[in-house]
């Protein structure tokens, strides 16, 4: 649920990176901790007890002011993906605004994939979200493992998946800008429905994408200059 | 209704993620080491930290003048709360008195959570107290206070600005440290309640399903209870009425019929002992069993036990020696004790084969106990079943197939009637071998029953 500070005009919103353990989701958020310019993103901050494996989870908070003067807040959150963690994902899910759920695209990780995929619609309903309104865009991570789907086997997902589906490489950092690209746009489309950003708070969605794009460094993405999809 | 927001999504005050006294600490030597003053706001211009250096008798000399007080006021508010830009650079603010002070906020996740405020300083371009100060009162003594302006450190704007970034980046890390033990902290609290949650619903659902099985068995209970006492009725008739044939109370009989007879009976009384083990079983279980405590003859109640099993045993050509000796009288429940014999002594025959032996003999042993023992040369019991032979329904061949008949309620009876009178039952076995059961009992028990007899049943409650 996306927090409304309106008096002091602020938005704060919540995407969260789910996924079995291993998909890549640590590794997004190191990727895009690396091409977000310092003006608008804080520290990467990662929670790895290791006597108490209960609290795991990665944090980094990415913020802008439009021209309107308002404030835009976005968290980023990785969901700790060992089963043991159950608990933690629950409540690191809680009130998420969006979801990127990071899918490892080899063909023996299906089975898995698959489980989490049904452990994260369990875990949004016991936090009272609704998947179908959700935005939801689902990463295809680790494209160049010899396993992985072929481009045929996701052209053929996609005409039974409803989320967008981005392909990438996260640990050479392809696809990480793309994704959080297809899900800003998301977000914004959703949040303009439920509370009218663009009427009530002044802010388009190219405003939106280009307040973070215009600080990413987009060498070797399929963005362009201003953040659209060339 | 979505759940409250976590506090994930909440804003920290900057005194939330600071331990604030060792933070003093760090501004003083801070301070100190650059020998300029140091204050620091949180985000509603609560002063959490305040240190002076140098600046003690100018600022006190100036405060003692009513005009002094009242700019120094307005400074002081100035950089406390004007607003300043939310951006990592450092603004400077100019003080009536000369001193200059460089504030920046406290930038932490794109809020400002505070600000600092370095200063104040002598800038290095100042050379004369200007008019705004010495103007102050017509008492001014400027040669006064320039001499105590001496104390505080002359430095150019840019070098009080480096300071204060560095100051800011060590902040930087303090905050972010503390952020980061705040969110553990929290998050451990969270997951701790989360799993306490998910706990207590699992031991109310085991809860709910314990009660479920007890007042199952209660029914169970009642139902084995309520039908023996219904099908040992008809069953003495039947059993009566033969007898009362046999006697040729009907007329006279041909050999024939008296064979019959003779079979319905046999067959009538088994079935009657076993209705009867039934019963006890179901009266132990719903706890309805109370010991009638008398003087015991033991010899007595042992040879009485022989001679029940002995027809059976001479049909097996067993032989049977009963050789209780001289033996206290026991204070016992005479007819349970009795039975307990009887189930012993049947099993003993039961389970030995053409040509052995069966011996029944008595102890005393140490510490005022008896002990009751039944011996057999039969094919014994396996050591890994020595554990379970007690159990109800247990039999160490339990297939439909087996060679031995039997109820498998004898020994748990034996248990829990022994175990009633504070004894105990134990078992010595070679199979191929055979058997001994002994029952140890205290010659005098308490002066209340130990307990009402309890089967080894998990399920049953025994509170």
């Amino acid at each position: 649920m996306v927090q409304i500070n309106t008096e002091a005009r602020e938005l704060a919103i919540k995407i969260v990176y789910y996924g079995p353990a291993l998909s890549g989701k640590t590794t997004n958020l190191q990727a895009l901790y690396q091409k977000i310019s310092p003006e608008v993103r804080g520290r990467l901050m990662t929670l790895d007890t290791k006597d108490d494996r209960t609290l795991f989870f990665d944090m980094m908070p990415v913020f802008f002011k439009t021209e309107a003067g308002v404030k835009v807040k976005l968290r980023l959150y990785t969901v700790p993906g060992q089963v043991i963690h159950e608990s933690t994902r629950r409540i690191v899910l809680q009130g998420t605004d969006a979801v990127i759920f990071v899918a490892d695209s080899r063909r023996s990780e299906a089975a898995a994939t698959f489980a989490y995929w049904n452990n994260m619609l369990k875990n949004l309903e016991a936090n009272g979200l609704d998947y179908r309104t959700l935005p939801i865009v689902i990463q295809l991570n680790k494209r160049d493992l010899p396993d992985a789907r072929s481009e045929d086997e996701l052209a053929d997902l996609r005409k039974v998946i409803r989320p967008t589906m981005v392909p990438a490489v996260a640990v050479r950092g392809e696809g990480v800008a793309e994704t959080l690209w297809a899900m800003l746009s998301l977000t914004y489309r959703s949040l303009d429905r439920t509370m009218r950003l663009g009427e009530r708070w002044k802010m388009s969605e190219r405003e939106f994408l280009d307040r973070v794009f215009a600080h990413v460094d987009l060498k070797g993405t399929l963005l362009q200059g201003e953040g659209t999809p060339k | 209704m979505s759940p409250a927001p976590s506090f994930l999504q909440q804003r920290l005050p900057l005194a939330d993620l600071l331990d604030l006294s060792s933070f003093s600490e760090v501004c003083q030597s801070f301070a100190e080491l650059y020998r300029v003053g140091l204050k620091v706001f949180d985000e509603s211009g609560n002063k959490l930290v305040d240190v002076k250096v140098g600046n003690a008798d100018f600022c006190g000399y100036i405060w003692s003048k009513a005009a002094g007080r009242e700019q120094c006021v307005a400074t002081v508010g100035l950089v406390k709360s004007a607003p300043v830009d939310e951006v990592p650079k450092p603004t400077a603010f100019q003080c009536f008195s000369g001193c200059r002070y460089v504030v920046q906020p406290v930038l932490h996740e794109g809020d400002a959570i505070g600000r600092v405020v370095f200063g104040p300083f002598v800038p290095d371009d100042l050379k004369e107290l200007p008019a705004s100060l010495t103007g102050i009162a017509a008492d001014f003594d400027t040669t006064r206070a320039s001499a105590y302006l001496q104390k505080i450190r002359r430095v150019p704007q840019e070098t009080a600005e480096r300071i204060l970034k560095h100051f800011l980046d060590l902040l930087d890390v303090l905050v972010f440290t503390g952020h980061k033990s705040v969110i553990a902290a929290r998050l451990h609290i969270e997951a701790v309640q989360e799993s306490y949650g998910e706990l207590q619903e699992k031991n109310r659902l085991l809860e709910e399903g314990f009660q479920k099985l007890k007042e199952l068995d209660r029914l169970k209970s009642n139902f084995i209870a309520t039908m023996s006492h219904e099908l040992r009725t008809p069953l003495t008739s039947v059993i009566g009425y033969s007898e009362m044939m046999l006697e040729g109370l009907g007329g006279t009989l041909s050999e024939e019929q008296r064979e019959y007879l003779g079979i319905i009976m046999e067959k009538g009384e088994s079935l009657l002992h076993l209705i009867t083990s039934i019963l006890d079983v179901s009266k132990i279980e719903a706890g309805r069993v109370r010991l009638v405590l008398g003087d015991v003859d033991v010899g007595q109640l042992l040879r009485d036990a022989a001679a029940t099993v002995l027809p059976a045993a001479r049909k097996k050509k067993l032989q049977v020696t009963c050789e209780p000796g001289t033996l206290p009288r026991l204070h016992a429940d005479r007819e349970k004790l009795r039975q307990c014999l009887i189930n012993l002594a049947s099993n003993a025959v039961k389970f030995t084969g053409a040509g052995g032996a069966v011996t029944m003999a008595a102890e005393v042993l140490p510490g005022e106990r008896l002990a009751l023992k039944i011996s057999d040369t039969g094919i014994g019991i396996p050591p890994e079943h020595h554990s379970r032979i007690f159990d109800v329904f247990f039999q160490v061949d339990g297939s439909t197939t087996r060679e031995y008949g039997g109820s498998g309620l004898g020994l748990a009876i034996v248990k829990s009637f022994v175990e009633a009178h504070g004894g105990e039952v134990k078992v010595a076995s070679t199979p191929g071998q055979g058997s001994t059961f002994s029952m140890i009992l205290p010659i005098r028990p308490g002066p209340e029953p130990e307990a009402t007899p309890s089967l080894p049943l998990h399920l049953v409650d025994q509170a």
